[in-house]
């Protein structure tokens, strides 16, 4: 490129950052004059400030997200939970409370049966709407089945891309991380969801589906055959089960 | 739903809330700033789902390191290059497993991308113009498309930019200028 054409590349990038609204102050003053003696700049010129006005334009700059603010929220804490309940230290202080608990409970019992004898009259028991709690059970129900779409979710959407093959043996790959997850989730799976249940009835196919995915995926090895993967990849896509659980986590939700 | 009271508080109370341990402090700063992270992550990635995603792992992210976030800084612009970031490593991610992923319905996403207050003309043409911004703005490469979206989807000064993505001022306007270039060339008409 001569020596012209390498200054005019520099007036371009200049041209370019001014209409994109960039330039301040005599490098701005700068660039109009440019503009004025040249015609090729200011056409560009032009051409940069239609398409800074046509981006403005594009729907993303405004859209507002699909799902509402409570459903993210609980997909961030559902996250956290899973990162919590994934460390290992914590399950050994969970274990210690609960043995620490186990311990203390004759004591407590003894405590509170002390107290209510030395107490006069029984406190009123209180009132519960049948209809509301039956909806307060529903709406509990389906946030619980929620969280465990998203948490299975993600370890669907981990077998979908491409794990890292495993060092010591051929034609396999590594899972240990989706296994374990895997493994979790069938076992808490039964406290989580209650497929028998009214509130999950329209929902109970696409659990289901998900449960025995989840549980194919608990049953193999951390270093897996790529073909195992490969088939199971093959049975989520024929079931289209990442769209099924997307859709119904917002379904659940609406 | 949500408690006032969180309201008033300042972002940088929110982090030092989330600094130590308090998850309470996630559902207000979550409110102020989900629809602009979800914007962001919607231009670089084009796909809502994968934008819901990067929303999610962004505020993740905010409560596992609120503890190296500096009081000094806006909490904005932090949670903007987290989430620049989140994008850039999805978009990887998917690029990746672009072979192998079950498609959403047909336009599934492009159709939410319209405004819902706009008419039927109107939606249609957005949603068409959507549709070419985005074909043309994945053809960019990352730095390029990163420091494009900032500038005209965040509206951020090259300076901000520098300091979102890590990188020098003057690759900051060289990137620009050429995405600038690169999207007039794949857009040409779109404006005629």
């Amino acid at each position: 490129m001569s020596l012209r054409g390498l200054l005019h590349e520099r007036w371009r990038t200049r041209v370019t950052l001014l209409a994109s609204g960039c330039l301040e102050g005599p490098e701005r003053e700068r660039t109009l004059a440019h503009l004025e003696a040249c015609p090729t700049c200011r056409r560009e010129h032009d051409e940069v400030r239609a398409l800074v006005a046509a981006v403005a334009q594009d729907p993303a700059r405004t859209a507002e997200p699909p799902v509402a603010l409570p459903f993210l929220v609980t997909r961030v804490e559902a996250h956290l939970d899973a990162v919590v309940r994934s460390r290992p230290w914590r399950w050994g202080w969970l274990a210690a409370g609960i043995a620490i608990g186990l311990l203390a409970a004759p004591i407590a019992v003894r405590l509170v049966e002390r107290q209510r004898a030395a107490e006069a009259p029984p406190a009123p028991a209180i009132a519960m709407d049948e209809a509301a709690l039956r909806r307060l059970e529903r709406v509990l129900a389906r946030e619980q089945a929620v969280r465990y779409l998203a948490e299975a979710e993600n370890v669907l959407v981990n077998l979908k891309a491409h794990p890292r093959p495993c060092p010591s043996e051929h034609a396999h790959v590594e899972l240990e991380e989706e296994v374990l997850r895997s493994r979790e989730l069938v076992a808490r799976r039964a406290l989580l969801v209650d497929l028998e249940g009214d509130a999950l009835m329209p929902a109970r196919d696409v659990l289901v589906d998900v449960d025995n995915v989840l549980r194919e995926v608990a049953a193999l090895q951390s270093c897996s055959r790529r073909d195992e993967l490969e088939r199971l990849r093959r049975e989520m896509d024929e079931r289209r089960l990442l769209m099924k659980v997307r859709l119904l986590s917002r379904e659940l939700l609406s | 739903m949500w408690s006032n009271a969180a309201v008033d508080v300042p972002d940088g109370e929110l982090m030092r809330r989330l600094a130590r341990g308090e998850r309470d402090a996630l559902r207000p700063l979550m409110e102020r700033h989900h629809r602009r992270v979800y914007r962001i992550a919607l231009a670089y990635l084009r796909n809502p789902d994968d934008a819901l995603d990067v929303v999610q792992e962004t505020f993740v992210r905010a409560f596992e390191h609120a503890g190296r976030w500096h009081s000094g800084t806006e909490v904005g612009p932090w949670l903007t290059r987290i989430a620049v970031n989140q994008a850039i490593d999805r978009y990887r991610r998917e690029k990746r497993r672009r072979e192998t992923m079950e498609p959403l319905e047909p336009g599934d996403h492009q159709e939410r991308l319209g405004d819902g207050a706009a008419s039927p003309e109107q939606q249609a043409h957005g949603r068409e113009l959507g549709a070419r911004i985005a074909r043309a703005l994945k053809a960019l490469p990352e730095r390029q498309r990163a420091v494009f979206v900032l500038r005209h989807y965040e509206e951020r000064s090259l300076e901000e930019i520098a300091s979102a993505l890590g990188i020098r001022l003057g690759t900051v306007k060289s990137s620009l200028h050429r995405a600038t270039h690169e999207l007039r060339r794949r857009l040409q008409g779109v404006w005629a």
